[in-house]
């Protein structure tokens, strides 16, 4: 009697305290909602096939070049400034590396794919990340604001496209680059990869209940814990099992889980995230605690043109050319990805993990309102709106909370 | 007898959930008087003056406000309508538009319009009059960023009583003023007296009560305690109905025996950063001894500020003198190498410049230590957790936890979330620049009991304060600065009111 008394007490305890966890993380899971709410809308239009093991697989290489690009501009905005360039840049890199590798490797290195290949994502890399400490270096020391300098970049990076194209399309098709984006892990690697990322999600809940146990913090209800951990596992699961299902998982898109994964640590656990956030939060108290804001925002300027070039090769190979259009429009993308996903246009506030459900989302609406044969016009309407209302939901449990 | 009577509350509670900022508040103003209004952080007066602007309509509130015989019922959206009854506030923190001039300021959104478009002429003359009517000393077409706080405070009352205010709210309206803007403040708080309007004076500040107001209401926890003539009140009772307990000294008593010198500054001589012809400091020497609090006094715009961001490295370029700190030269050149060699800084501005108020306390409290966590990879989170919690707790931070927003704490709490901070990069030198300015009596007691207990444990510290009381009550010996030069050094034994003033005047 006694016992079963107390497991009840267990069981509305552990009851409220869900709801409290649910409550306080509503902004989280709105973001969740909304994802898994577009979804449903799209399953039931298109009778299924939009969740078909192809599709999802499409779903997910298509968003990852805005995604690399979203992981990196999460850092400028929450230190308070913009990258109107990066979509450019992307594009710039692309056709560079598509004239690597169709116009030079194919003349003086001949016959040799791999090298090819190594060398144009090196010099690709290279190019995004020079011409972001370039925009970096005139944002920070020089004080022009971001805004001014990137929006010159992105007219100078369109220049650079149309004279490195010269108006035409680059083939980069060529084996091993185009494998880049365009292959898959073998499906038991798939297996390895999603099962030990799996045993990394429980390993960390583990550890950090241990690290806020030995601190005397008050510990959340394990099933909660194990609850959230497990979501995620069988989430995880479900898409390996998916993608399995049609070809295995795509190169780009574990590329993209590792890139958001060291941005994750980088901005959570170490000093460089840590400054960049205050920075965001209060530039002067930020100042005086002894960071070095010029350094600070020029780093980060080098690393989103690092990231931009990521975006740039994976476009590259991944359409299999580069043209004059390459990469417009996807600074926009990465932008609102940033902004669906809780980032503060006013700075200090933002995590990558919400930016890459945010540029699944756009991704989703894109692709699903493909497959619905609906047009061009009503789909950027369709965005508008989503994009509006998301904020909107925001901003109105922000003020509710 | 009753019309004499303007403002009457009765019997005001208000509610929120936890807790209760107002616990059946009843007391009177009179029509014309000053009406002081003290009390220490949380002790309500906020709450009170909120329901008088409509913040918190009537009905979110038991109890009743009774104005000019009839009963105060302002709507849920009645910021405007507390005005048009004539009832206006100042609040503590100015809500001018800087690159507006004064006379735009003053009516803003309620600017003359003539056939739909603003009559400038009319608007800088009504503005001329109200500002000549009240002895005002502003010009209408200054823009209002160029002037200095005593003067954008001006603008405020101005702004005020454009609105035809019967009832004037000063709500803490010193906390940022030097001592002869203060002494101009009182002025034009007798010249308002003198034409009838009714002034609700709210401070920490007790000798402005005592020398500008005709009665005094003193507030604690939510409460009413005792609103009496002010002629009646001592310095003594007034803090003694404020804390709830006598509080002996305003200062705690330590005696202490300074070691050698640690910091020295020798004809320190600097250029204004944004105007850089001018020399903002111009020859400033003085040293600060291991174990020892060496007060700042002086006037606004003396450089005192000035003088701690230029030895932070954080100011203008200094073209003449010497920094020496153990006898060796240093050259800060940001705030890093300040740091690094041993100074830290408790700024002024505490929520401005002290604080990430989105961010935790911890976050807050390791800022500028992380070098002590980390590795270029990776930040020793449980280090830093227990470094932060040992000083928080050596300072008493009330908080469940360390992972609380600061701007969620009070600003006593805030204060030693910065004094924290910088106590954890074990400075040898510690500036506080206004270490206690808009805090409240128990906090300031709190703060003054750590500052010598830091003293004692071998910092040399140097405290720049508005407050010439407070400086004298905590400083071994006194600087004193006017103009950007430092007039002199007086010994603790030495220093007087007057003596300080006069040297601060550089008369």
């Amino acid at each position: 009697m006694d016992i079963s008394n107390q497991n009840a007490q267990k069981k509305t305890d552990f009851k409220a305290e869900l709801f409290q966890v649910l409550r306080l993380n509503v902004q989280t899971y709105t973001i969740l909602l909304a994802l898994i709410g577009i979804w449903a809308i799209f399953f039931f239009a298109t009778d299924g096939t939009y969740l078909a093991s192809q599709n999802i697989s499409n779903l997910f290489r298509q968003m990852s070049v805005t995604a690399f690009l979203a992981a990196g501009m999460v850092l400028v905005i929450v230190t308070g400034n913009i990258d109107l360039s990066v979509g450019k840049l992307a594009g710039f890199v692309s056709v560079v590396a598509a004239y690597l590798q169709a116009n030079i490797w194919f003349k003086y290195l001949p016959d040799q794919p791999v090298l090819s290949a190594i060398l144009t994502v090196i010099i690709s890399l290279s190019v995004g990340a020079s011409f972001g400490a370039l925009q970096g270096y005139i944002i920070a020391y020089l004080r022009v604001p971001s805004f001014i300098v990137t929006l010159g970049g992105l007219w100078l990076f369109n220049g650079l496209i149309l004279l490195v194209t010269a108006g035409k399309t680059i083939p980069a098709n060529q084996p091993w680059f185009a494998d880049i984006a365009q292959g898959y892990v073998p499906i038991i690697w798939g297996w390895v990869f999603g099962l030990v990322a799996i045993g990394f999600l429980f390993w960390n809940m583990f550890r950090s209940r241990q690290s806020k146990r030995k601190h005397g913090f008050e510990l959340q209800s394990i099933y909660i814990d194990l609850l959230a951990t497990g979501f995620l596992a069988l989430v995880l699961l479900v898409y390996v099992y998916n993608v399995n299902n049609y070809k295995g998982i795509q190169n780009p898109v574990l590329l993209l889980a590792i890139t958001a994964l060291i941005m994750i640590y980088l901005s959570n656990n170490t000093r460089f995230g840590r400054y960049s956030y205050a920075i965001g939060g209060n530039r002067e108290a930020a100042r005086l605690s002894g960071i070095s804001i010029s350094g600070m925002v020029f780093k980060i300027f080098i690393l989103m043109g690092f990231l931009s070039g990521v975006g740039g090769v994976v476009l590259a190979s991944y359409v299999g050319y580069g043209t004059t259009a390459a990469g417009a429009g996807y600074e926009l993308d990465a932008i609102a990805s940033c902004i669906l996903g809780g980032t503060s246009t006013l700075g200090g506030v933002g995590t990558i993990q919400g930016a890459m459900i945010g540029a699944l989302i756009i991704a989703s609406l894109s692709t699903g309102l493909q497959m619905m044969n609906v047009a061009p016009a009503w789909q950027y309407v369709l965005k508008a709106i989503v994009l509006v209302l998301a904020v909107l939901a925001d901003v109105y449990f922000k003020r509710k909370g | 007898m009753d019309n004499d009577i303007i403002l009457e509350f009765k019997n005001v509670t208000k509610k929120f959930p936890g807790v209760v900022a107002l616990n059946d508040v009843s007391f009177k103003i009179r029509r014309g008087e000053i009406h002081g209004i003290c009390g220490e952080n949380g002790a309500g007066k906020s709450t009170l003056m909120k329901i008088l602007s409509g913040v918190y309509p009537h009905g979110t509130y038991e109890g009743s406000v009774i104005f000019n015989g009839e009963e105060l019922q302002l709507g849920a959206s009645s910021i405007q309508e507390a005005g048009n009854k004539g009832i206006a506030i100042v609040y503590q923190e100015l809500t001018l538009v800087p690159t507006m001039s004064v006379g735009e300021n003053v009516f803003l959104g309620r600017e003359p319009v003539e056939r739909g478009s603003i009559n400038w002429n009319m608007l800088y003359a009504n503005t001329r009059e109200i500002l000549e009517k009240y002895h005002l000393d502003v010009q209408p077409q200054v823009i209002v960023k160029n002037l200095g706080v005593g003067k954008m405070q001006m603008v405020e009352i101005a702004k005020a009583l454009s609105e035809k205010a019967t009832v004037l709210i000063l709500d803490e309206p010193t906390s940022a003023l030097s001592e002869t803007e203060i002494d101009k403040l009182m002025d034009i708080l007798e010249i308002l007296k003198s034409n009838g309007i009714t002034c609700i004076y709210i401070t920490h500040k007790l000798e402005e009560l005592f020398r500008v107001t005709d009665k005094v209401t003193v507030m604690r926890d939510g409460k009413e305690i005792t609103t009496q003539p002010t002629k009646e009140l001592t310095q003594e009772k007034l803090v003694k109905y404020m804390v709830g307990r006598e509080m002996k000294e305003r200062f705690p008593k330590a005696t202490r025996t300074p070691g050698k010198v640690v910091l020295k500054v020798e004809n320190l001589q600097a250029l204004d950063p944004n105007e850089t012809t001018r020399k903002v400091l111009n020859g400033v020497s003085f040293d600060v001894r291991k174990g020892e609090i060496l007060g700042i006094a002086g006037l606004m715009g003396a450089g005192r500020t000035e003088l701690v961001m230029t030895l932070f490295g954080e100011y203008g370029k200094i073209v003449a003198g010497k920094i020496l700190l153990n006898d060796l030269e240093i050259k800060p050149a940001n705030a890093r190498q300040a740091i690094d060699a041993g100074l830290s800084l408790v700024p002024e501005d505490r929520k401005g410049m002290g604080l990430v108020l989105i961010q935790s306390i911890l976050k807050n409290i390791s800022l500028p230590n992380l070098d002590q966590f980390a590795s270029f990879f990776r930040i020793d989170a449980d280090a830093e957790l227990k470094a932060s919690l040992l000083q928080s707790k050596s300072l008493t931070i009330k908080t469940p936890s360390l992972e609380v927003a600061v701007e969620t704490l009070s600003g006593g709490n805030q204060q030693k979330v910065v004094i924290s901070k910088w106590l954890l990069s074990k400075p040898m030198v510690l500036i506080m620049d206004d270490p206690t300015r808009g805090i409240d009596v128990g906090a300031k007691y709190e703060i003054y009991k750590l500052m010598n207990i830091l003293a004692e444990s071998g910092v040399a510290i140097i405290m720049i304060s508005s407050d010439l009381e407070e400086v004298l009550g905590m400083s071994d010996r006194i600087m004193v600065m006017c103009r950007g030069h430092s007039t002199a050094t007086l010994p603790i034994a030495e220093a007087t009111v007057e003596r300080v003033m006069t040297l601060a005047t550089g008369i």
